[in-house]
């Protein structure tokens, strides 16, 4: 309604710069049809999958890693927080230098894209921990990795669960750059595809699925997670 | 002899000066006594039962617990803090295995010990429960809970029921004195209120501050189950009001202004005090 307001009567956009949502719905439909869309989701995916378990595998260990030492703690944190602020895009060309065009390109800009948040996220939230758990669990017998598994990463849980999400983000946004730079199979293809075309139609199809499937994973393990926690700590 | 303190100091090194929490302290506690650590804020009591948990290391003088020198929290030491430090991620029922878990007992077991104990503080109807649905007072009996499944000997309390209502606390003290009749076990209890200590302990320490120390040992030889309301204990009572009433105003005063003074504040200025002063 907005759009045939905007678009038919008012002559405000242009069609062809602002796509009504009936041709988007179209052209998702040719690439539904076809399988390009499927096929590009499930690659696209499996790389998020693999490349943002990977973050979390090593984005977990070197939290632990700097939280046992401290002086690599004091020395890596401002490290962390400059690549933080690097966007991903950038690791894309020295990517391609390192691994050539391959499937291993991408997974690698997914992961050192995510991995860093999910490393300050966990640290952060361990040094928070009240020290009245700790002191506590120090009294009942745990010791070493036993407290870690038991007592500071629960109990940090909620502010992990912050950064594993925006890890999350991060990871879409390296694939998504990763695959458009490099022209393999994938969302980010068929997006720069649609550019090469001059087709605004599949760019907002492609843009449209993209933030579903943010939203789906959102929706569907994140937010569970979260409401778990939040009932769990009383904090509704 | 249960635990041994020996010549047990601390000093806190701040920016500014240094501070005697506690210097020299000795003290022996025997098997199955229950031991109440009383003073004023500030005379270095919960220091003295965090470093006989182990939590805390003497500046000077040792600590030994069953003739072995105490060098870092352990489970031989169940410790019970002022806030109840129940793990909010867990339910009832975990909260209180956790130490269980901690050792490495099999599921079955730990589960049956952990019912068995919250029956004796009154709380199997809520072990499914999760820690913020609980008030105050079954916080602490959940923590209490925890602290007697770990089959210590030693049971260290820093004041456990400071933070609660004065009806939840009495039925507390009640209970406790019930656990601690049935269990046998040796308990060090840290508390400020003296009605709490006459109530629930076989000797008294009274501490004074700056720099902590023990100032007077007394001896309660009142029959048990003890009651708040009989006159044996208000007149116990009133004894060791009158040994503490100058260290609370010592501590006080250090507080205060110069100028303040217990006895004088304590007269009431009548409206009419001023009456025709401005004539």
């Amino acid at each position: 309604m907005a759009y045939e307001l905007g678009v038919e009567y008012l002559k405000v956009w242009q069609p062809n710069g602002f796509p009504s949502p009936i041709n988007i719905a179209k052209t998702l439909e040719i690439l539904l049809v076809d399988h390009t869309l499927g096929i590009a989701v499930l690659t696209s995916i499996t790389r998020l999958a693999i490349g943002y378990g990977i973050s979390l595998v090593l984005g977990f260990l070197f939290a632990l890693i700097m939280l046992r030492f401290k002086a690599l703690q004091e020395n890596l944190s401002p490290l962390l927080l400059g690549l933080q602020t690097l966007p991903n895009v950038c690791w894309v060309p020295l990517a391609v230098l390192w691994f050539g065009l391959r499937e291993s390109t991408i997974i690698f800009v997914v992961v050192i894209g995510s991995t860093f948040a999910i490393t300050l996220a966990v640290e952060s939230g361990v040094k928070n921990v009240k020290s009245i758990y700790l002191r506590a669990a120090q009294t009942m017998g745990a010791k070493g990795l036993k407290t870690y598994q038991n007592v500071a990463l629960p109990a940090a849980l909620p502010e992990i669960i912050n950064g594993m999400k925006q890890g999350w983000a991060f990871a879409w946004r390296g694939l998504i750059s990763g695959e458009m730079l490099m022209q393999v199979k994938g969302l980010g293809e068929i997006l720069i595809v649609g550019k090469e075309k001059a087709d605004i139609n599949q760019i907002i199809a492609i843009m449209v699925v993209i933030i579903v499937l943010g939203l789906m994973v959102n929706k569907l393990v994140f937010e569970r997670v979260e409401a778990n926690i939040r009932y769990r700590w009383g904090l509704d | 002899m249960s635990l041994i303190l020996d010549g047990v100091g601390k000093r806190f090194i701040t920016k500014h000066r240094v501070v005697h929490t506690l210097e020299n302290v000795t003290l022996k506690i025997n098997q199955g006594e229950f031991l109440c650590l009383l003073g004023p804020s500030g005379c270095g009591k919960s220091t003295l039962l965090n470093i006989a948990a182990g939590l805390e290391k003497p500046t000077t003088g040792k600590v030994y617990f069953k003739e072995k020198e105490i060098t870092e929290a352990g489970p031989d030491r169940a410790v019970m803090f002022q806030e109840a430090a129940l793990f909010p991620w867990l339910n009832v029922i975990d909260n209180v295995e956790f130490a269980m878990r901690m050792s490495g007992m099999p599921k079955k077991e730990r589960k049956e010990k952990a019912l068995q104990v919250l029956k004796m503080v009154h709380l199997t109807e809520f072990q499914d429960s999760f820690i913020h649905e609980l008030s105050g007072g079954m916080r602490q009996r959940v923590a209490l809970a925890r602290a007697l499944t770990m089959d210590a000997d030693l049971l260290l309390m820093d004041e456990p029921f400071a933070a609660l209502d004065s009806q939840t606390k009495n039925i507390l003290q009640m209970e406790l004195q019930q656990i601690w009749w049935d269990t046998k076990k040796t308990i060090i209890f840290v508390t400020h209120d003296v009605k709490e200590a006459v109530l629930l302990a076989d000797r008294v320490i009274v501490m004074a501050a700056n720099p902590g120390r023990i100032k007077k040992e007394i001896k309660i030889q009142l029959a048990r189950p003890r009651c708040l309301e009989s006159l044996d204990t208000a007149y116990v009572e009133a004894q060791i009001m009158r040994e503490l009433k100058n260290e609370v105003e010592k501590v006080a005063k250090a507080e205060y202004d110069s100028d303040w003074d217990l006895e004088k504040d304590t007269i009431l200025l009548g409206p009419d005090h001023y009456l025709g002063i401005g004539l």
